[in-house]
């Protein structure tokens, strides 16, 4: 989704992630349920209005579909909504897939065409040749020799760059999400709460009027139906580690917020409550780039809560990198280089 | 022969011939073939369907019970509305 981007770079490469993943639905042969219905943006107040309105005409400027809906007009067409929303934001190529059938039908069509693809084999360390470039890659299950090796190790990438002796500045974000069960739709599209892209990036000038939980935990109401008929509430942030276990307290807030936004959800039931890590970057960009020290060495990580939208366009920048085209996008705001120059 | 059709999870409506499928493309536990075909996903969450797929995977995988790993456990364990959890009740 390019719904939660910043304008400028941010935006221009979710958007062209957005358009290898129609490539990519019509190459495999595998159903990743992939649709393509926008996503809209829920004002609570005349200040999200303004913040609103200004970002809608820099990405509009910029060349991007989006647009403001007055009260009427999102009423209408989302008639679940609570009556106090005030108006919306609508992104009309926002598109979604089921992100587990999206990897497996990667990884058979990358069979198909000639990959040899090992699992359960887990990288234990990379050697180096005498220069200090990439020689092989150790396995619980015996040595692999290569010449190039991408770290996608997601929250897992800083343990594989110790491997060659370098630092990457990647954390764990845990997000926690509930999961409803199938009913009748609650909404057509992702629907989100403006306030999300104040918790995601963290902007201090503004100010939601939710509890101190609600803040504490970075939850801001995400509704994401699914072809089958249910739908997802995320979403939370918080820093703990490895941790994947959900809590009572963020699975609270969730049901909180998202019947501020939905009352109907009142009395539909909730079946299952789980977490991820999402692989955070200070700066809030991934890290797709070679490693100078590392000849051989390159990065695929970081992407935090946007890994799966961008999961095309890494994988295109990535294998220009390695086969040495030139990017068909400037790659220097991923580059692994810019956490050495400050 | 066994009937391909047979519905294994009925929440999802998932057939025998397709866990085997899911099974033949790589799943090696419930988790796996969950991911592969949404049995375990529906609204028992596994209750009813999951013992059938773990026997399944034992005798396509020729493996015991203890060497696959369950698919780990989530809350709630039993469905509860949005309202009750959110603290809403009316
Ligand atoms: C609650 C939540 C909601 C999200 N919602 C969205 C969303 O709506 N849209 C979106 O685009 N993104 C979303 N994300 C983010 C997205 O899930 C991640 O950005 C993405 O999964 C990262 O992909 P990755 O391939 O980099 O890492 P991963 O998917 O974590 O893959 C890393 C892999 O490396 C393997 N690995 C690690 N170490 C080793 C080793 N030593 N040897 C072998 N293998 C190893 C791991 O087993 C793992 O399979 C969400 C995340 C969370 C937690
Ligand atoms: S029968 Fe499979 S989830 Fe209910």
């Amino acid at each position: 989704m390019i719904a939660d981007k910043q304008p400028g770079f941010d935006t221009q490469l979710a958007y062209r992630s957005q358009q290898l993943f129609k490539e990519i639905v019509n190459d495999i042969d595998y159903n990743i349920e992939y649709t393509q219905k926008g996503s809209i943006y829920l004002i609570e107040s005349e200040q999200e209005w303004e913040v609103a309105e200004n970002y809608v005409k820099q990405q509009v400027a910029d060349g991007f579909p989006m647009r403001m809906m007055d009260r009427k007009e999102i009423h209408d067409d989302e008639p679940h909504i609570a009556d106090d929303i005030i108006g919306g934001v609508e992104i009309e190529c926002d598109a979604a897939c089921d992100p587990m059938a999206m990897a497996y039908g990667l990884a058979l069509a990358a069979q198909k065409n000639g990959a040899e693809i090992l699992t359960f084999h887990a990288v234990k360390d990379i050697k180096l040749d005498e220069k200090g470039a990439v020689k092989s890659v150790v396995t619980d299950q015996g040595e692999i020799l290569t010449k190039a090796v991408v770290n996608c190790a997601g929250v897992w990438a800083p343990h594989v760059g110790k491997m060659v002796g370098i630092d990457i500045p990647i954390l764990p974000r845990q997000g926690q999400i509930l999961v409803a069960e199938s009913t009748i739709p609650v909404g057509k599209r992702k629907i989100v709460e403006f306030g999300y892209m104040m918790a995601k990036f963290g902007s201090s000038d503004y100010k939601r009027n939710v509890s101190p939980e609600i803040e504490k935990y970075g939850i801001a109401m995400v509704f994401e139906p699914t072809s089958h008929n249910n739908f997802l509430i995320g979403s939370s942030r918080a820093m703990v580690g490895y941790d994947t276990r959900v809590s009572i307290e963020i699975m609270r807030g969730l049901a909180e917020r998202a019947i501020r936004f939905f009352p109907i959800m009142k009395n539909i039931n909730v079946i299952r409550a789980y977490a991820g890590l999402r692989p955070y970057c200070p700066d809030h960009f991934p890290i797709v780039s070679p490693v100078e020290e590392v000849p051989g060495f390159y990065i695929a990580a970081g992407h935090e809560g946007d890994g799966i939208g961008l999961g095309p366009v890494t994988g295109k920048l990535i294998s220009q990198m390695i086969t040495g085209e030139e990017t068909e996008l400037p790659v220097e705001r991923m580059s692994f280089a810019r956490f050495k120059k400050n | 022969m066994e009937d391909k059709d047979m519905i294994i999870c009925r929440c999802e409506e998932v057939t025998l011939g397709e866990i085997l499928q899911a099974i033949k493309d790589g799943a090696r536990d419930v988790t796996g073939v969950k991911r592969r075909t949404r049995a375990g996903m529906g609204s028992c969450q596994g209750s009813s369907c999951e013992r059938l797929v773990e026997g399944i995977l034992r005798r396509e995988l020729k493996k015991t019970q203890a060497d696959l790993k369950p698919d780990p456990a989530r809350p709630p364990v039993m469905p509860i509305t949005f309202g009750v959890l959110g603290g809403d009740q009316d």
